[in-house]
């Protein structure tokens, strides 16, 4: 690849700070990266680590009230931070869809899942009412939901978790968003259905050419979707790279860590899984050091004292922040 | 849905049947025997044996009932011994003035209540919030018959509005602007009661719904804030709404009853209360019937529209 790729999104320096009656909270501290277009990115994290809120505040979803956001979310050539809840509602949809966690909560219960979807389509992109109905039955069909028409006029109680989660990716898809937002889009599934979610948007991906941002705590999730990977921690990027790379080269112990807690197909059975120490920690109380230094067994006097900045591993594209790295090319290669 | 409804409405027939019996025994709860009431004061003991017979009163209870209540399905609520008139014509003329004063105070109240809560829930403990909750508790504390003589005081008296004031009730046949006039006043009073109901249920409810993930996706398909609020938020956040809706009418009649008084509307509170005074107990018990059912069918008419507002109800 000679040519630099387009960017689709620019994220830089962002930070959000929750304000809480028991002080601020910085949920998201300082993160910079980009996304191209028709890319993938997986964001992976343990629950808690902000990749939720990293997501809503790249999108502008975040609650209205008690939040701060600093520094640049470029979205297709948009200012996002600081843009007004008028502005962003244009962008929303159209530039970048979300599909969200839990489609148990995400679709409204008391409307038929096909006015759900008609009304991106008719609000949005001004369509009649039978335009909408007819698209709104083609997007259910692209999203492998069995005899559409019957199905659009269901209530979202009518339908199973993944059913409902493949109606989510309908409404995300109505408007053909150019950047797809999946916060961990299987978590709420079963383990069946779960890779046909995320089959779908793969697919969905190469046909309607978008770019992916893929959030969850399930390495082997990204493993094979992505073409790189975020790793977080405490709210700040602690390892980015191309997946290979993170995958058989990673630098930071929190990234090995998360790898040998997550079981492989390939480990012969009853291997242990290795458990990571302690717990993330209180955001509210972050050391001046680096945030995962209680947790690592690598850590010295100076991880507790200074907060390592990400530097560059060699390999283009691979950042890691930290001051005693594993040594290049020790990461156990995985499935 | 069909089931729900068949299963709702045995359950309300049952419910009919246990307030006819009741109604049916109030009469005999009376001291005494219902001729000695009915013959009053100073009837010689041979002409209250008469009645006794005339009645039908020796025989047994359940005979007495079913002959009530046959009575009662043609439409007969018996005639009063006091006014010589049919029960079911003094009901009848009467009810539509409190159906008339319930409908009004509900239009009222459903129309301020609702935008005011829509406003002030996208902005919890915002300013208008706070003004509106601090007013409508307010509200709350001041009884029906207080506010009515305080709005007659005022109205009818100081501005001199016509038809507003005590015992100038106009019919609604007779001209419908003064009957109009002369119903305003009690409607308003208890659209007060029912506004500051409503308006506290809704927006509870409504702050509650804005914190679900179903609004935030609304919001990221990049609709309008009002839409969000009328489409998304407002159905499933109303059955609380509906549900104390229902309840709170059955309780306007009562309130109804002591305005109607005050202001000697002849609805069926003010018959009511003239025929205690007058002790025309068949009348009482025709009353006490009427509105008993009408409680309940108004109950049941706002549980069905919850089934259609919210479908997650009648499913299993």
């Amino acid at each position: 690849m000679s040519t630099e790729p387009e960017k689709l999104l620019v994220v830089e320096d962002l930070t959000t700070t929750f304000a809480t009656p028991g002080g601020p909270l910085p949920a998201v501290g300082g993160i910079s990266f980009n996304i191209n277009k028709n890319e993938t990115l997986g964001i992976v994290g343990e629950s808690g680590s902000g990749k939720t809120v990293l997501s809503r505040t790249i999108m502008g979803l975040q609650p209205r009230t008690n939040v701060t956001v600093t520094g640049s979310v470029l979205l297709n050539g948009h200012q996002i931070v600081g843009a007004s809840e008028n502005e962003k509602r244009k962008y929303w949809g159209i530039d970048v869809a979300m599909v969200f966690q839990d489609p148990m909560t995400s679709l409204n219960p008391v409307m038929r899942i096909g006015k759900q979807i008609d009304e991106s389509l008719r609000v949005r992109l001004g369509m009649s009412r039978e335009a909408a109905k007819a698209r709104a039955i083609e997007l259910l069909e692209l999203v492998g939901i069995p005899s559409p028409e019957r199905r659009y006029s269901a209530y979202p109680g009518q339908l199973s978790g993944g059913m409902r989660q493949r109606v989510v990716i309908a409404i995300a898809l109505a408007c053909s968003p150019k950047l797809l937002m999946a916060d961990e889009p299987t978590t709420g599934l079963d383990v069946t259905i779960q890779a046909q979610i995320l089959n779908l948007i793969d697919e969905l991906k190469e046909r309607l050419h978008m770019s992916v941002i893929l959030v969850t705590h399930d390495l082997g999730v990204v493993a094979t979707r992505t073409s790189r990977i975020i790793v977080m921690y405490a709210g700040r990027i602690v390892e980015i790279g191309d997946t290979r790379e993170v995958f058989t080269n990673h630098r930071m112990p929190y990234t090995r860590a998360l790898l040998e807690s997550s079981p492989k197909v390939t480990n012969p059975s009853h291997t242990r899984l290795i458990a990571i120490p302690g717990r993330p920690p209180n955001l509210m109380k972050l050391s001046a050091g680096c945030s995962f230094a209680p947790r690592c067994a690598y850590a010295t006097e100076r991880c507790h004292q200074e907060r390592p900045e990400l530097q560059s591993s060699g390999a283009p594209g691979h950042f890691f922040a930290c001051w005693n790295p594993l040594p290049a090319s020790q990461g156990a290669p995985t499935s | 849905m069909l089931k729900y409804v068949t299963r709702r409405l045995l359950m309300l027939i049952g419910i009919v049947f246990v307030i006819s019996i009741g109604s049916f025994y109030l009469i005999h709860l009376l001291p005494g025997n219902p001729a000695t009431v009915i013959a009053g004061v100073g009837a010689t003991p041979e002409y209250t044996a008469k009645l006794y017979k005339l009645l039908g009163l020796n025989r047994p209870i359940y005979e007495q009932y079913f002959i009530w209540m046959g009575n009662v399905l043609h439409g007969n609520l018996g005639t009063s011994f006091i006014s010589q008139t049919s029960v079911t014509s003094v009901i009848g003329a009467a009810l539509p003035i409190d159906v008339e004063i319930i409908v009004l105070s509900q239009i009222i109240a459903f129309a301020t209540a609702i935008p005011m809560a829509m406003r002030s829930s996208r902005r919890p403990d915002g300013p208008l919030d706070r003004v509106l909750g601090a007013s409508s508790f307010t509200l709350l504390s001041i009884p029906p018959f207080v506010v009515i003589v305080m709005l007659v005081l005022l109205i009818s008296i100081k501005l001199g509005v016509p038809h507003t004031g005590p015992s100038s009730y106009v019919s609604l046949g007779t001209d419908w602007v003064a009957n109009l006039e002369s119903l305003a006043l009690p409607a308003f009073t208890l659209a007060i009661g029912s506004f500051v109901v409503y308006y506290r249920v809704l927006r509870s409810d409504l702050i509650a719904t804005l914190q679900e993930e179903f609004i935030t996706l609304a919001r990221s398909k990049g609709i309008s804030q009002r839409r969000i609020m009328w489409r998304h938020a407002f159905r499933p956040s109303s059955v609380a709404l509906l549900g104390t809706a229902g309840v709170n009418i059955g309780g306007l009649l009562a309130s109804g009853f002591i305005v109607q008084y005050l202001l000697a509307i002849p609805g069926l509170g003010y018959t009511l209360i003239t025929a205690i005074f007058n002790s025309d107990y068949l009348l009482v018990q025709g009353i006490v019937f009427v509105v008993s059912v009408g409680v309940v069918l108004i109950n049941f008419t706002f549980d069905f529209i919850i089934n259609i507002v919210d479908p997650r109800i009648s499913r299993e």
